[in-house]
């Protein structure tokens, strides 16, 4: 992604160039030219990421043995990211990413005495991908490839990107084209060798409003056909085609008697499954000394159920099925209705070339913390911490 | 009240009574909006991080981009 200079160098006289990337570029500066970086940068990153759930709903299979709370899922993933500028006119980015998945998730709603037996699922992901941008004067274009293998699991996916400035340069409109085929095979071979083919759509505008406000519209599209149910829940049959749109609203103010930035965001969500979604979220970024930033952020999240989410018979003649059979039918915690909330800490030391940084986040989902669609009672709460470390330098 | 309803309307009256302010920036006025903060692109690692945590926990997904591998994540 173009950018300038991370410490904020300014090329005076130049374009507002959008900061939207196909998956975001490591600083890239709004309201600037579009050109290739000076300096290249290099990243490493590491998380730690754990989930758990209560256990306080009782199943028609209640053993009476479970604990008040059930450990799911642990992931560990350590990630590089290398972007370089060739010349004055290009840049290449990439990256890649391993992580260690250990634990179990239940195979219908929370119940704890579906999940996958001990010792459970162990899973080792890798993905990788490159970015190679074309800058011109008032616009740019960039290709991209992305791979992701588990040993279940393969995504592939491509995508391009155009970006162009008015003659101002206040303004920046981005289209964007991408393709992914994914392929299935999961361990228990329920299902052999199934695909999935997404084409996805990205429309976007961001403006500078003025100097200490910018804002963003983006608008994205995906279609795709295959197989989308979950190998490993059961009753899980899943309509072969989804389609989801969303649109994104991003607003970052710049508050100069502090020396602070506001960012805050709301995206819309609804796709063929029957499911709605709202996302409000709020970053503050604030200096504390010359070289410390702290960033408290917020994040409220809701959706209603998918049209085939059908909610837990708690009568062991029908559990854990429906009453009456569906064409279509999920009981995946994930495609009910709840309302989900994460605050978050981030301190970032900026020094030199180097910046390091180290992220805290609580994320805690709840059937009645939704905002809107029918309650899927019988739900268990969840909840996932993650801890980032972060390091960055430019060469 | 329900929190969505809450939140909406703030941020709607929010953006509301800034509509008539605007001054378009200058180019030796864009000084703010190149901090690093100020991007929407952020660091890529954290993002996709995130990205990867939510798309993993629920329904929505899109958005911020396009051109992401995908995960089993079940």
């Amino acid at each position: 992604m173009a950018a300038t200079d991370r410490t904020g160098a300014l090329a005076y006289g130049n374009v507002v160039m959008a900061a939207l990337a196909l998956h975001g570029g490591l600083a890239p500066a709004p309201a600037l030219a579009e050109t290739a970086p000076e300096q290249g940068v290099i990243a490493l990153r590491y998380l730690h990421y754990k989930d758990q759930q209560d256990v306080k709903v009782r199943y028609p299979n209640y053993s009476g043995t479970e604990g008040s709370s059930f450990k799911r899922i642990t992931a560990k993933s350590p990630s590089v990211y290398v972007m370089a500028p060739i010349g004055s006119d290009w840049t290449i980015e990439a990256s890649a990413v391993t992580d260690e998945v250990s634990g179990a998730t239940p195979r219908n709603y929370s119940d704890v005495s579906g999940a996958t037996p001990k010792p459970g699922m162990n899973d080792y992901r890798k993905a990788g991908d490159v970015r190679i941008s074309r800058h011109f004067s008032r616009g740019g274009v960039s290709v991209g490839a992305s791979h992701s293998e588990e040993h279940d699991y393969r995504s592939t996916a491509v995508s391009i990107e155009g970006r162009i400035a008015t003659a101002d340069n206040n303004t920046t409109l981005t289209v964007g084209l991408g393709h992914a085929e994914d392929t299935i095979n999961p361990v228990n071979q329920v299902v052999v060798n199934e695909a999935k083919r997404t084409n996805e759509l990205i429309v976007g505008v961001t403006q500078a409003l003025t100097a200490n406000d910018l804002v963003q519209l983006n608008v994205t599209y995906a279609d795709g056909q295959g197989y989308f149910s979950d190998p490993y829940k059961n009753n899980d049959r899943r309509p072969e085609r989804r389609k989801q749109a969303a649109g994104l609203v991003r607003w970052n103010h710049f508050v100069g008697a502090l020396d602070a930035t506001a960012r805050a965001g709301y995206r819309y969500y609804q796709d063929s499954f029957g499911i709605a979604a709202h996302t409000v979220e709020a970053a503050w970024v604030q200096p504390v000394t010359r070289w410390l930033w702290v960033t408290p952020s917020a994040r409220y999240y809701t959706q209603s159920s998918a049209d085939f989410y059908y909610d837990p018979v708690m009568d062991s003649g029908y559990y854990p099925g429906p009453i009456v059979p569906q064409a279509f039918s999920t009981t995946d915690q994930r495609l009910s209705a709840f309302g989900a909330v994460t605050l978050g800490l981030k301190a970032e030391v900026r020094w030199a070339d180097w910046t390091g940084d180290v992220k805290y986040e609580r994320y805690e989902q709840r059937g009645n913390w939704r905002s809107f669609g029918k309650g899927s009672p019988n739900v268990d709460n969840f909840q996932a911490d993650s801890v980032q470390v972060g390091v960055s330098r430019k060469f | 009240m329900k929190p969505l309803t809450l939140i909406t309307g703030l941020a709607l009256s929010a953006t509301l009574s800034g509509c008539s302010t605007f001054a378009l920036p200058q180019p030796w006025e864009k000084g703010n909006l190149a901090r690093p903060e100020m991007t929407f692109g952020g660091d890529a690692l954290e993002q996709r991080y995130q990205q990867h945590i939510y798309t993993s926990k629920e329904a929505a997904s899109g958005g911020s981009g396009i051109g992401g591998g995908g995960c089993g994540c079940n």
